[in-house]
């Protein structure tokens, strides 16, 4: 299968700014799969998944070099309706997204701006509120609403638009565990159950680790490492140094595969690891 | 069983307080609080902003302060029967005593010079009473308009705005600039509550401060309402900009735009026969007052019975 | 062993929204010296509520709070208090007034009426406990990065020498380094002297820093123990949608095993687990 999306030499700088804040960047993204990219803050993630959007150059002045191509086409050459009704984008704010004056507004916006006809939008409506379980919100005002309820109502509104490619930069971060769990559920429901390439720049690792197919890890604009998440954490040290969160569980396993006691592949959650460490709980001594 | 002491909701029990669920059952809005129900929603949006127009802006028309105070009446048994939260309006209390000491003032000290003004003394004070009639006759009319508009926003949301102003064919780009200022207006008072607070939490206590401190006090709030505004407007312009929003609301795929919130109300015989009615009202106030002068003080019976006693 | 000083002690405390609803119900807590403390809970659980009540920011109700004496309810007691706790927001940009930095952390100090002399003194003595080097001090603070206007806020709170500070959400939308960077910050703060309350979500910082975490849900007190005992109890946090960290979570699973309930790092959760594997097991090397 050819990947959807390949970016070949990536540069891009900001007007203004003396650094680039991407560098060399070269990344091929396997359609279908979920792609999770990590980093501190400045690593250019955010920059990254804008490039693949449109949103840089279209909407910021800057210096770009090399090139972005989705679905096969490069990302200069496309209209702005291919790129709305293509690739899907969810900020952090839940705030500054909502923008009309109900759900149901919200909902509808995306698809009014692409130019469905009503009954196409009623199917959508009805189809995607089931999906992230906003129907009882939907005449409700920003004002009667949470955060977490915003956010997973921002998704839907994107999902609406039936996006072959969805990205979300830092989705869960300004949620609380209950906000988080709801978004991830909903990841997971996407990655199972739609054929949508996910893209989420995170840095709640724990919870994102285990659902992903491939890690990218970015640091100083440049791409550092691009692995399955069992290949990603087989050297945790580099890892922590660059300060990246690794799962408590992963670092856990990784010392036990030190001292001879686990056997690879390091699990990622809590579920993958009781089994090997109940054997081992529970083994008998050599004597 | 203890009282608490919070000024705006009066003594209540606490013990009855249920966590997280409000006293009585309303919806918020960028102004205030509407109805969960009323017989008012049952009217399209259009129908209601009508009443806007009319009971917000006919009384201009009207001098006879005794119509006005019927208007207010009207207006106020319209907001009863909508189900509005009656005790809202306390928050207009301090409002209307202002403006009438204001008015009142004005009139008594400096009535200005008029060979027919007929001058009564009370408490020692000449007044002249042409001047303090006329006080009363704007006094009233503000308190009409004012009335007008309040009933207007206690019984219709931001959505129901949007959709008449749609129905009434306001181009989309501009219809969706006012949503957006009144989103950016509900973020604004979110950022001045926590700024606010922020202030006290260093020390300031706006209180004990003098008049031109504080004066001086909201020109600060500008430095971090503006941060806070510019930091916004990028994130939402590239929430637009991933909606497929273009500036002059252009549908991407091409042809008309659909709008769905507009065909979740049903536009009924009796919107089209409330509608004429209140444009009929309103044209034909304007014109029994512009041309016919039907509404002027002369018409007003209580001025009849004020000047028979003093002349 | 004499009991820590009661610095800030809420008693019956309520709070209802002007709204009518009710956000606090009946609290009863004292915060002591040289306490660090995390308030958990769900959004809507009333942390921020009780932060607000214990800084003066919030008038109850019903009940009082003290903090230092000082009862939060009497007029005029803004200026005194601010010299007693700080209160840190969440967004820098909410509590950023200044369009310098020196003016900004001077602010406080000027507000509370010290003469000129002290104001430049305690400018310079916050700035220098955050790490807000001089060349900064005529820059723009909308300019900084995050994490330096984190900073001067936190100076700026500083500049009044409260005993108490709390934060809001301190590593919220910062990177791991960042959170760390922060975090050891306050916990130098700590160390000398100070009591810090965090508000948070983060377990992993709750588990690596508070000493003591009040549980927040439905408007009360849930849980109000040692780092240790509240995240062994996992069933009572789940009523808020608090999780102990998937460390401690990991222990709790293999607790039947002899591992301890309340295991909160992984160097430890290592050495609980070899000390609970058979003996005589060779270990490949």
């Amino acid at each position: 299968m050819a990947p959807i999306i390949v970016l070949n030499n990536l540069f891009w700088q900001y007007e203004g700014q003396e650094d680039f804040a991407l560098r060399e960047i070269c990344l091929k993204i396997e359609e279908s799969s979920f792609t999770s990219i990590i980093g501190p803050n400045e690593a250019g993630k955010t920059t990254l998944v804008s490039c693949i959007r449109g949103l840089i150059p279209r909407s910021y002045h800057g210096i770009l070099r090399g090139s972005i191509e989705v679905l096969g086409k490069n990302i200069a050459d496309k209209t702005e309706l291919e790129l709305a009704k293509e690739i899907g984008f969810v900020f952090a704010d839940p705030e500054a997204q909502f923008t009309a004056m109900t759900v149901l507004e919200e909902l509808a916006f995306g698809m009014e701006n692409i130019g469905f006809s009503l009954n196409e939008i009623k199917e959508r409506l009805e189809w995607v509120t089931e999906m992230t379980n906003i129907q009882d919100l939907l005449d409700k005002s920003p004002f009667e609403i949470s955060g977490g309820q915003k956010q997973r109502i921002t998704i839907a509104s994107m999902l609406a638009l039936k996006p072959k490619i969805f990205i979300l930069d830092e989705p869960t971060s300004m949620l609380d565990p209950l906000g988080k769990d709801q978004i991830i559920n909903i990841l997971t429901t996407l990655k199972e159950q739609e054929a949508m390439t996910l893209i989420v720049v995170e840095h709640n690792i724990e919870q994102i680790a285990p659902l992903s197919d491939q890690i990218v890890l970015m640091a100083d604009g440049k791409v550092l490492k691009s692995d399955s998440p069992q290949d990603f954490f087989c050297d945790i040290e580099p890892l922590e140094r660059l300060g990246i969160a690794v799962p408590h569980i992963t670092s856990f396993a990784s010392n036990l595969l030190d001292l001879g006691l686990y056997e690879p592949p390091l699990p990622l959650t809590i579920e993958q690891a009781i089994g090997p460490c109940r054997l081992i709980l529970e083994q008998r001594g050599r004597e | 069983m203890e009282k608490f002491h919070s000024e705006s909701i009066g003594a209540t029990n606490v013990e009855n307080l249920q966590f997280n669920v409000p006293i009585r059952r309303m919806r918020r809005t960028l102004l205030g609080t509407v109805p969960v129900e009323s017989p008012l929603y049952s009217f399209h949006p259009v129908t209601r902003f009508f009443s806007l127009i009319l009971l917000g802006v006919a009384p201009l028309f009207i001098d006879t302060p005794e119509l006005n105070v019927l208007w207010i009446m009207l207006i106020l048994l319209l907001m009863i029967y909508g189900r509005v939260d009656m005790s809202r309006l306390k928050i207009y209390v301090p409002l209307i005593f202002t403006v009438a000491l204001f008015m009142f003032s004005i009139a008594i000290l400096l009535p200005g010079e008029d060979p027919t003004y007929i001058p009564f003394k009370f408490m020692g004070i000449t007044i002249y009473y042409q001047r303090i009639f006329w006080a009363l006759v704007s006094y009233v009319r503000v308190m009409a308009l004012l009335f007008g508009s309040i009933q207007y926003f206690l019984t219709n949301r931001e959505t129901d705005m949007l959709v008449s102003l749609q129905t009434l064919k306001v181009p989309f780009p501009v219809t969706y600039f006012v949503g957006l200022s009144i989103r950016g207006a509900d973020m604004f008072m979110q950022d001045m509550k926590t700024i606010r607070e922020a202030e006290r939490a260093r020390g300031l206590d706006e209180g004990s401060l003098a008049f031109k401190d504080r004066a001086k006090l909201y020109a600060m709030y500008m430095i971090p309402l503006f941060t806070l505004a510019i930091r916004r407007a990028d994130e939402i312009g590239n929430a637009l900009f991933v909606r497929g929003y273009t500036f002059a609301g252009e549908v991407l795929g091409g042809g008309k735009r659909t709008s769905t919130v507009m065909n979740l109300y049903q536009f009924k015989v009796r919107d089209t026969f409330l509608c004429a009615l209140q444009v009929g009202l309103f044209v034909t106030m304007a014109i029994l007052q512009l041309k016919f002068s039907q509404f002027r003080i002369d018409h007003s019976p209580l001025n009849a019975y004020f000047l028979s006693i003093l002349t | 062993m004499t009991e820590r000083e009661v610095l800030i002690e809420a008693s019956n405390l309520h709070y209802v929204y002007p709204d009518g609803t009710l956000a606090l119900r009946a609290i009863d807590l004292q915060i002591r010296t040289g306490e660090f403390i995390a308030f958990v809970g769900q959004n809507g659980s009333g942390k921020t509520t009780l932060a607000k009540c214990l800084t003066a920011l919030f008038k109850p109700s019903l009940g009082t709070v003290t903090i230092e004496g000082l009862n939060t309810s009497m007029r005029g007691v803004t200026k005194n208090i601010a010299l007693k706790v700080g209160y840190v927001f969440q967004n820098p940009d909410h509590q950023i007034f200044n369009d310098t930095v020196r003016k900004e952390i001077a602010y406080g100090p000027k507000n509370i009426g010290l003469p000129e002399k002290e104001v430049a003194e305690r400018v310079e003595e916050a700035a220098a406990v955050a790490g807000i080097g001089e060349h900064l001090y005529t820059t723009h603070p909308f300019f900084l990065p995050k994490g330096l206007r984190q900073r001067v806020a936190i100076a700026s709170i500083l500049a009044m020498r409260p005993h108490t500070i709390f934060v809001d959400e301190p590593t919220t939308g910062q990177d791991n380094l960042q959170s760390l960077e922060v975090m050891n910050f306050l916990k130098e703060l700590w160390e000398e002297g100070h009591t810090i309350v965090i508000i948070t979500h983060e377990m992993p910082i709750v588990a690596m820093y508070a000493e003591r975490v009040i549980v927040m849900g439905v408007g009360q007190i849930l849980l109000d123990g040692s780092t240790r005992d509240i995240f062994s109890q996992p069933e009572i946090l789940a009523q808020t949608y608090v999780k102990p960290p998937q460390i401690t979570r990991f222990a709790q699973e293999l607790s039947s095993y002899g591992i301890p309930r309340d295991v909160l790092s992984v160097p430890e959760m290592l050495e609980a687990f070899m000390r609970a594997r058979p003996k005589g097991m060779a270990i490949n090397s």
